[in-house]
């Protein structure tokens, strides 16, 4: 399950958990519309090991800016709340679990 | 909404010989391009090594396709492909605000010899964009710069203008500009993106100008960008020869897929890429 949340939320559950891979989005980006449905699929693989988040950029720009959110859809990986690798842009389901393995 | 068997891309002999071998399959079929078919085609002079159109005109090739398509009932739609989207069993194909679906894909647009500019690829997605009414919002109030290679481009331009604190752009052509006042038109060509200390600076021989975000927009979408996730080759596709790319379900044909450019060439890698997208579909069905 891809959980959307704000900062406050982000701050105290994305930050806290071992990996998590929050997707960087916008409801007027017509990719991150595509990629939602992708990434709901892609998480339920990783049920227990990834912890998946939404987060909207336009009510969290400060989240945006502090990740160097620069295009949309962007995925950035955090392990323990450390910034680890992002991934910009569509990407098909198995070049993102690859993408995903390859952080872990 | 209707899951085509096969999304075709282009109207030149290889998406045109995809379409006529597809419906032999009896396959479901979007075609996507043109009714005047390949520009390419329609402005050869005379065409001498077709098999069994000897020295035939490129407009009365262009024609005979057309012929043969109306002949097989094989409409030609005319939309321009934004994005193909792998979802994982289906495909979705961007047509202006219109999603459209299929379970295949056959790339067939010819070849775009667009040259980047040194840093475009690199800084792609961290300050260098394709799209100004994608990425426009998270430039609100920050500087951008525009690379726009035809006069279409001047209304993403005009659009960022309303969002952006300041919009500097650069027209790689001739023809006058015609943009709000706000926005500051350079006649310098760029020669490069660099990183600066905060956003990025674009580089041209007479000197430096700042902004936070790039948008370089072209008319010819290059196919790893028209295709997330596709392996490119320069300006080709990688295929193996029944012409499968690295995404399952996504075949590609013609010039598309590298020299020579040949029509008689490009005709036979469409047939051979509609056979293999409809053997796809029938291993498919059967799992």
């Amino acid at each position: 399950m891809v959980k959307k949340v704000n900062t406050q939320e982000f701050q105290n559950e994305a930050m806290k958990a071992p990996v998590a891979v929050a997707d960087f989005s916008a409801t007027w980006c017509g990719p991150c519309r595509m990629l939602a449905p992708v990434l709901e699929e892609i998480s339920e693989k990783y049920e227990g090991k990834v912890a998946f988040y939404a987060v909207d950029v336009d009510e969290s720009p400060e989240l945006a800016m502090q990740y160097r959110v620069n295009s949309v859809p962007c995925l950035v990986l955090l392990k323990n709340g450390e910034f680890v690798d992002q991934s910009i842009g569509f990407r098909p389901a198995p070049q993102l679990t690859a993408w995903i393995d390859g952080n872990l | 909404m209707e899951r085509y068997d096969i999304a075709i891309i282009g109207t030149g002999p290889a998406g045109v010989s995809a379409a006529l071998t597809a419906k032999n399959r009896n396959k479901s079929i979007l075609l996507l391009g043109s009714r005047q078919m390949s520009e390419k085609v329609a402005k050869a002079h005379e065409i001498r090594n077709y098999p069994g159109l000897p020295f035939v005109k490129g407009e009365d090739l262009a024609a005979a396709f057309r012929d043969q398509l109306d002949r097989m009932e094989i409409p030609v739609m005319e939309s321009r492909i934004g994005a193909v989207y792998a979802m994982g069993d289906y495909f979705a194909l961007q047509a202006g605000e219109e999603m459209l679906e299929a379970k295949t894909v056959i790339l067939a647009t010819g070849v775009v010899m667009a040259k980047t500019l040194p840093g475009e690829e690199e800084l792609l997605g961290r300050g260098v964009s394709y799209c100004a009414t994608c990425d426009a919002p998270l430039y609100r109030g920050r500087r951008a710069a525009v690379i726009g290679y035809s006069p279409r481009e001047e209304a993403e331009a005009a659009f960022l203008a309303g969002v952006c604190s300041k919009v500097t752009y650069f027209p790689m052509y001739a023809e006058n500009t015609d943009l709000p006042e706000t926005v500051e038109v350079i006649r310098e060509k760029p020669e490069g993106i660099l990183k600066a200390e905060t956003g990025l600076r674009v580089k041209t021989a007479a000197g430096e100008y700042p902004a936070d975000g790039v948008f370089v927009l072209r008319e010819a979408v290059a196919p790893g960008q028209l295709v997330p996730g596709l392996e490119t080759d320069g300006p080709h596709v990688k295929v193996n020869r029944r012409m499968e790319t690295n995404l399952p379900g996504v075949f590609a044909c013609g010039d598309l897929v590298g020299t020579p450019y040949q029509y008689v060439k490009a005709a036979g890698e469409g047939n051979i890429a509609a056979i293999s997208a409809a053997a796809y579909i029938d291993k498919k069905a059967k799992e």
